[in-house]
């Protein structure tokens, strides 16, 4: 059972308050009309699938209720970082080094 | 007592004798025993046979480790637990004992055979004698293989213990609480912390509990213990005795199986037989000790033969004497005080045999002052004896060269192969281990957990030295977590540290292909298998763990693992690290289901919601079924009927006159804010913006790939304000998937979303009399078609409630559903029931309302959709705003395979036969084509329907919208169903039914 | 167990040596979320809402923890809520916010006694340690959510909806029972 950080509560805690909501910075189409089909199917389907950091999205389900995204190591199952929803991606080779 | 205790010895009380039974026979222990310590004590060695051979065997360790003597427990009707180790298992009178994995008897067994077929059960033997002919797979090979293996016998009754579990935070644990766990304890018990050491022992103490001889700063090892264990308790450090940490998971946290009850002779109220507790510490010393291995030998399983360290074990800490002719077999100097302690006790020790040219003249001189015999640079080859070994065939060693053969009378031999560190939950967190090629065994490197290991578990020998670090590592978790641990230093004499080398089989000038030298006891593992299964072509240690079975019993390699690598390595001709060591996984020991199940069993096994209306439903005999986590009522029988007729006629008198039905579980949300409106609209595929308030509509959610997700009947209460309705199921689910659109998509509307499924019980009221029936409830609102037409909402008073008032029909019929706080929800069922009854009403439950709606084409969602069906294959493709700029879905929808022709479409379906289909049943085109068929959709719903009068089904069927009137074929196993596809209303396609 | 509440009363569930679990009186339960300039709400309830998660205020009978960013949960007195209501409704087009009376959604128990606190490790993963005094949180109990406040030491409120609300307080009363019958 992980822990996570919750960057709304400011607390870090048991992964039985959160749940998991996919890959983060998957941005939707301002205006989903005018994409293509391959462009939508991109925002659809289309996944990252990395061994190491992978930018993604938890919610604070049984607590502050909030989304929220992470950096987490897929080999070490650890977070790197979490942050706000809509902050920027933050750098990964800093979180990698400050991991160290 | 018998004459195997030895009186002032130990740790037993020999005021409080104990009986217990063993197969039936009455034996007699102490307050204090083990199962195994009091058997030994009646001079009984053979406890058990083995998994593959049925040897006979003994117990050949004292702890938790111990791979032979398996027991079953039993403690009156249903409780019974197999394969228990007898070495753990404490005695209380009353215990009865089994051994297990024999027949007739554990003196005289019939799968002794195997033993000498032993040829047939060489490694791989599965997978080579098991192949052929297929045809004996199901009826001879697995039933053979099922009967034969095993362990013992599972238990066949429901288990009246009752289990529990709880979380503990801490900011150091500590497992293993031997002297270098006590000394953590002691130096990080400072401060404040919240210091926890536990223990798989019913005391604590470890090695000190085997060593009295031992005296720590001038106090002899045991009142030093008991005083130490008083100074930590003063300190708030929380000790858990009888409480195994079976595995170590992310991010420090650590699981722990405390055992209550399985000493105590009567069951105390209240009291669970185990408890699970998930500990997140802060810091974690691991301090496990090390676990002593066999020596391999032809012979080396006889009963009677066991480590020496556990027969230290056995007479300081029990009181009991193994054997009194003991024989002893090393390659390590603790073998030796075994050895010296027993010959104290009054054994004669026949000879100390060592596989080394070299020992300490201290040793030397100790034997000598206790006329024990030694023969260095020897090894041993054989025993002998059938039930308990009778004698050790020994030779010397010159030059790599084994000489003359010559036997040692024996009663017992106590070997010791040195000493492997206990690495189990190091190697959970995925540590590093690197090789020590003095010590020929693994050592903890790396972990990227919190975590350090202290004393013998990381090669330390001696009480001296685990003290030392002990307290070193309490010190250093203590300063990582910000606070100077207590300096203490301790003066160990008598202490016995020592070393040894670490062997393979050991050398013999025996046929080695007929040697029976044991590497895992519990599996029937040997040598030979081992170094056959490289021979056959295994190279990995994972492949000949696998292909052998050496350490995946319920002992996990605990004593086999070191042996197995070394004799793999010498096979391979490699070096150990660079043949590796197979992982170890959790659980340390065997944990009973009851453990993890903790409190979720029976009634607690998962939450079971309930309505205000399921206590009435259950007084008018409803039966229930499950949806979600509800328990709903489905029907309402009467005496004598069975479901089709109670729902026949819960239907026939709804749409004959009226019908109330709880719908209390429907999910709700309620929609606020000055951006409500364009929330609504971008959410779900009907245009919201025209809607008044006071009025409602059919809202349908599908995901932005364009599938159905949900749907419900949506209230405007105000201009900001909507009263959304979710299936029963789906609450949770749209709540999140709305949540996730306003928060990270959409941050900038204002709007917020609150869950209002259980503010409010919801009881409808359908069928032609409902109005007349509601109307004198009703305050606030005419129930006329003019001023509360079909899709109105209102909020008034309804039987003296506050009430949301929705004129909504899910059946066809005129219908209400009335909507009060959740407290009030039985009293406003019970004021309808009672406004009711001049009208003939019925309850009816979820299975009369799928009648209901399916009789008029009403979809339930997650029944006739799948997640892969769109608003236009549904054929409701009028609730789409087509001029919407976007919602979730808009763009989904125009994908081109769900633009494509020859979709799967809702369609009706009528069967010729006027017999009901089966749902999920697959349809075909064409009943004369060959099997494989080409299918081409399924029944989704099908029911008996009276209003239709013949059975009606609905399904999904290609290009369904545009067969109306074809005739498809449902295959079943007897025969081929005729159907002609039609509309999916049934029932009054004008509506005109609504009217009031 | 699992019974269906039929009765709203305040009453003494369980009590045994280790802790005592009771539930509370109804009243007023009003979930609020606003965004941005909080004076105006404040002015119209009378009292500060709090902006730290996890922090309470009070003012009189009427009650307010931080639940999130933009969410409070508000208890009053029963014969408050329309008033509350109504005093927010005044401000509504100056400080748009959503006011939801759950006041029928949830029902609270108290639980108090010497090992209260240990009770709820029952079922709660978080350490109850790291809820201060005066504070409280949002969190779940096994499994089921749950907004727990720490009143005192060894004193906690716990709201549930009422569906799961039988399901939590089996687990309590088990708690109880076990926790009395261990000699420490």
């Amino acid at each position: 059972m992980l822990l996570i950080h919750c960057p709304y509560c400011d607390e870090t805690l048991p992964e039985v308050e959160f749940t998991y909501a996919g890959q983060a910075h998957v941005v939707r189409p301002a205006d989903p009309s005018s994409t293509s089909d391959s462009e939508w199917e991109a925002f659809l389907f289309l996944r990252e699938n990395p061994k190491g950091a992978h930018y993604e999205r938890w919610r604070h389900l049984h607590g502050c209720g909030r989304f929220f995204n992470a950096v987490r190591d897929t080999v070490s199952d650890r977070f790197l970082t979490t942050y706000a929803a809509g902050a920027p991606r933050p750098d990964l080779s800093d979180l990698i080094e400050r991991a160290k | 007592m018998s004459g195997f205790r030895i009186p002032g010895k130990g740790r037993v009380d020999p005021a409080t004798p104990v009986s217990f039974r063993f197969d039936g026979r009455k034996v007699r222990g102490l307050r204090g025993d083990t199962v195994a310590s009091a058997l030994l004590a009646n001079g009984i060695h053979l406890m058990g046979r083995s998994f593959k051979y049925h040897r006979p065997r003994g117990p050949v360790a004292a702890g938790s480790e111990e791979p032979n003597a398996l027991i079953g427990t039993r403690r009156g009707p249903g409780r019974y637990e197999p394969n228990t180790r007898a070495t753990v298992q404490e005695i209380w009178p009353g215990l009865e004992a089994t051994s297990q994995n024999k027949y007739p008897s554990l003196k005289w067994d019939i799968g002794a055979v195997n033993d000498a077929a032993y040829m047939l059960f060489s490694a791989g033997f599965y997978y080579k004698t098991f192949m052929w002919p297929r045809s004996f797979w199901d009826r001879v090979y697995e039933p053979f293989i099922r009967a034969a293996a095993g362990l013992g016998v599972s238990p066949s009754r429901e288990d009246p213990d009752s289990y529990a579990s709880r979380y503990l935070h801490c900011d150091v644990l500590i497992v293993g609480a031997g002297p270098a766990g006590l000394a953590a304890a002691r130096a990080a018990a400072v401060d404040g912390l919240r210091v926890v050491l536990v223990d798989e022992n019913a005391e604590a103490g470890g090695t000190l509990l085997s060593e009295p001889q031992a005296r720590i700063d001038g106090r002899s090892a045991w009142d030093w213990l008991s005083a130490e264990l008083a100074a930590l308790k003063a300190n708030g450090v929380r000790i858990m005795t009888r409480t195994t940490a079976i595995g170590y998971y992310h991010q420090n946290m650590i699981g722990m199986v405390e055992k209550l009850t399985d000493h105590l002779p009567d069951l105390p109220a209240d009291t669970p037989r185990e408890r699970m507790w998930r500990v997140r510490a802060k810091q974690v010393v691991l301090a496990q000790g090390a676990l002593e291995k066999p020596l391999v030998f032809h012979g080396n399983d006889r009963p009677g033969v066991m480590l020496a360290g556990a027969a230290q074990t056995y007479l300081n800490r029990y009181g009991v004497l193994v054997g009194r002719q003991p024989a002893i077999v090393t390659s390590h100097d603790s073998a030796w005080y075994a050895a010296f302690d027993l010959a104290d006790a009054g054994a004669r020790v026949q000879a100390i045999v060592d596989t080394r040219a070299d020992v300490r003249a201290e040793l030397l001189a100790e034997a000598e002052a206790r006329g024990i015999k030694v023969k260095l640079s020897h090894t041993a080859t054989a025993t002998s004896g059938r039930l308990r070994v009778k004698s050790l065939r020994v030779n010397p060693v010159r030059d790599g060269k084994v000489g003359t053969p010559y036997t040692i009378h024996c009663d017992t031999v106590l070997m010791s192969g040195g000493w492997t560190p206990s690495l189990h939950l190091f190697s959970h967190t995925r540590g590093s281990l690197a090789w020590d090629d003095d010590l020929t065994t693994f050592l903890p490197k790396d972990t990227p957990e919190e975590c350090v290991i202290a004393g013998a578990s990381r090669g330390l020998w001696g009480i001296e030295a685990a003290l030392t670090d002990g307290a070193d590592k309490g010190r250093a978790v203590a300063a990582a977590l910000g606070k100077a641990g207590t300096e203490t230093a301790h003066v160990v004499e008598a202490d016995r540290p020592g070393t040894g080398t670490s062997e393979k089989e050991l050398p013999t000038d025996l046929d080695p292909s007929r040697a029976k030298a044991f590497v895992d006891y519990q599996n029937d593992v040997t040598a030979k298998d081992l170094r056959l299964a490289v021979r056959e072509g295994m190279r990995s240690i994972e492949h000949v763990k696998r292909y052998t079975t050496n350490g995946m019993a319920t002992d996990q390699g605990k004593m086999s693992n070191i042996n197995g690598l070394n004799i793999a390595a010498d096979a391979l001709g490699k070096k150990q690290p660079q043949v590796g060591l197979t992982t170890f996984r959790p659980p340390y020991t065997p944990t009973s289901f009851g453990a993890f199940a903790g409190y979720h069993r029976g009634a607690h096994f998962e939450v079971t919601r309930k309505t205000q209306i399921d206590a009435w439903a259950e007084e008018h005999g409803a039966v229930f079924e499950p949806v979600g986590q509800w328990r709903r009522a489905r029907y309402f029988p009467k005496p004598g009927e069975d479901m089709d007729s109670a729902v026949r006629r819960e239907c026939v008198a709804t749409r004959a006159s009226v019908g109330m039905f709880d719908a209390s579980t429907l999910g709700k949300i309620e929609v606020v804010g000055p951006d409500a409106v364009e929330f609504m609209n971008r959410m779900y595929t009907n245009p919201w913006t025209k809607l008044a308030p006071g009025r409602c509509r059919y809202g349908l959610l599908c995901g932005d790939d364009g599938f159905i997700r949900d749907d419900g009947v949506i209230g405007r209460l105000s201009q900001d304000r909507f009263h959304v309705t979710t299936t029963t199921g789906g609450a949770a689910r749209v709540l999140n998937m709305m949540e996730d659109y306003r928060q990270t998509e959409w941050p900038d509307l204002q709007v917020w979303l609150t869950s209002t499924t259980e503010q409010w019980a919801t009881v409808a009221v359908n069928g032609p009399n409902a109005a007349k029936l509601l109307a004198p409830l009703v305050e606030g609102v005419e129930l006329t078609d003019d001023a509360f037409p079909h899709m109105s909402c209102a909020e008034c008073t309804v039987a003296g409630m506050p009430a949301r008032l929705f004129r909504i029909s899910f059946t066809g019929e005129i219908g209400f559903e009335i909507n009060v706080p959740t407290p009030m929800g039985r009293k406003l069922w019970e004021a309808v029931w009672q406004a009711g009854q001049p009208f003939g009403i019925v309850p009816y439950g979820t299975e009369t309302m799928h009648v209901l709606r399916a009789e008029k084409g009403y979809i339930v969602v997650g029944q006739d959709t799948d997640g892969t069906v769109t608003p236009h294959d549904a054929g409701i493709g009028w609730a789409i705003g087509k001029t919407k700029p976007d919602f979730v879905g808009k763009r989904g929808m125009a994908r081109p395979d769900l633009v494509a022709k020859g979709r799967k479409q809702l369609v009706g379906l009528l069967t010729e036969d006027r017999s009901r289909l089966e749902e999920g049943a697959q349809i075909v085109f064409d009943p004369a084509q060959k099997v494989p068929m080409k299918m081409v959709g399924h029944v989704t719903s099908s029911y008996l329907s009276d209003a239709v009068g013949r059975p009606i089904a609905l399904a999904l069927v290609e290009g369904g919208q545009d067969r109306m009137g074809e005739t498809v074929h449902i295959p079943m196993p007897d025969r081929t169903i005729a159907a002609t596809i039609t509309s999916s209303v049934f029932l009054d396609p004008d509506n005109a039914r609504l009217k009031i | 167990m699992n019974a269906p509440l039929h009765s709203f009363e305040p009453s003494v569930l369980i009590e045994t040596a280790a802790a005592r679990v009771s539930r509370a009186a109804p009243g007023a339960r009003l979930s609020l979320q606003a965004r941005g300039d909080l004076p105006p709400l404040n002015a119209a309830l009378g009292l500060d809402l709090p902006t730290r998660i996890g922090r309470r205020a009070r003012a009189g009978a009427l009650e307010a923890i931080c639940l999130g960013p933009e969410e409070w949960m508000l208890h009053a007195p029963e014969a408050q809520a329309v008033e509350i209501l109504s005093a927010c409704a005044e401000v509504y087009a100056s400080r748009p916010r959503s006011l939801v009376d759950v006041s029928g959604r949830e029902t609270t128990f108290v639980i108090d006694g010497p090992r209260a606190a240990e009770l709820l490790t029952l079922g709660c993963a978080r350490d109850i340690d790291g809820i201060a005094v005066g504070e409280g949180r949002r969190t779940a109990f096994d499994g089921v959510t749950v907004i727990l406040w720490r009143d005192g030491e060894t004193s906690f409120r716990m709201d549930c909806w009422h569906s799961f609300a039988p399901h939590v307080q089996h687990l309590l009363e088990i708690g109880c029972r076990e926790l009395a019958a261990e000699t420490i």
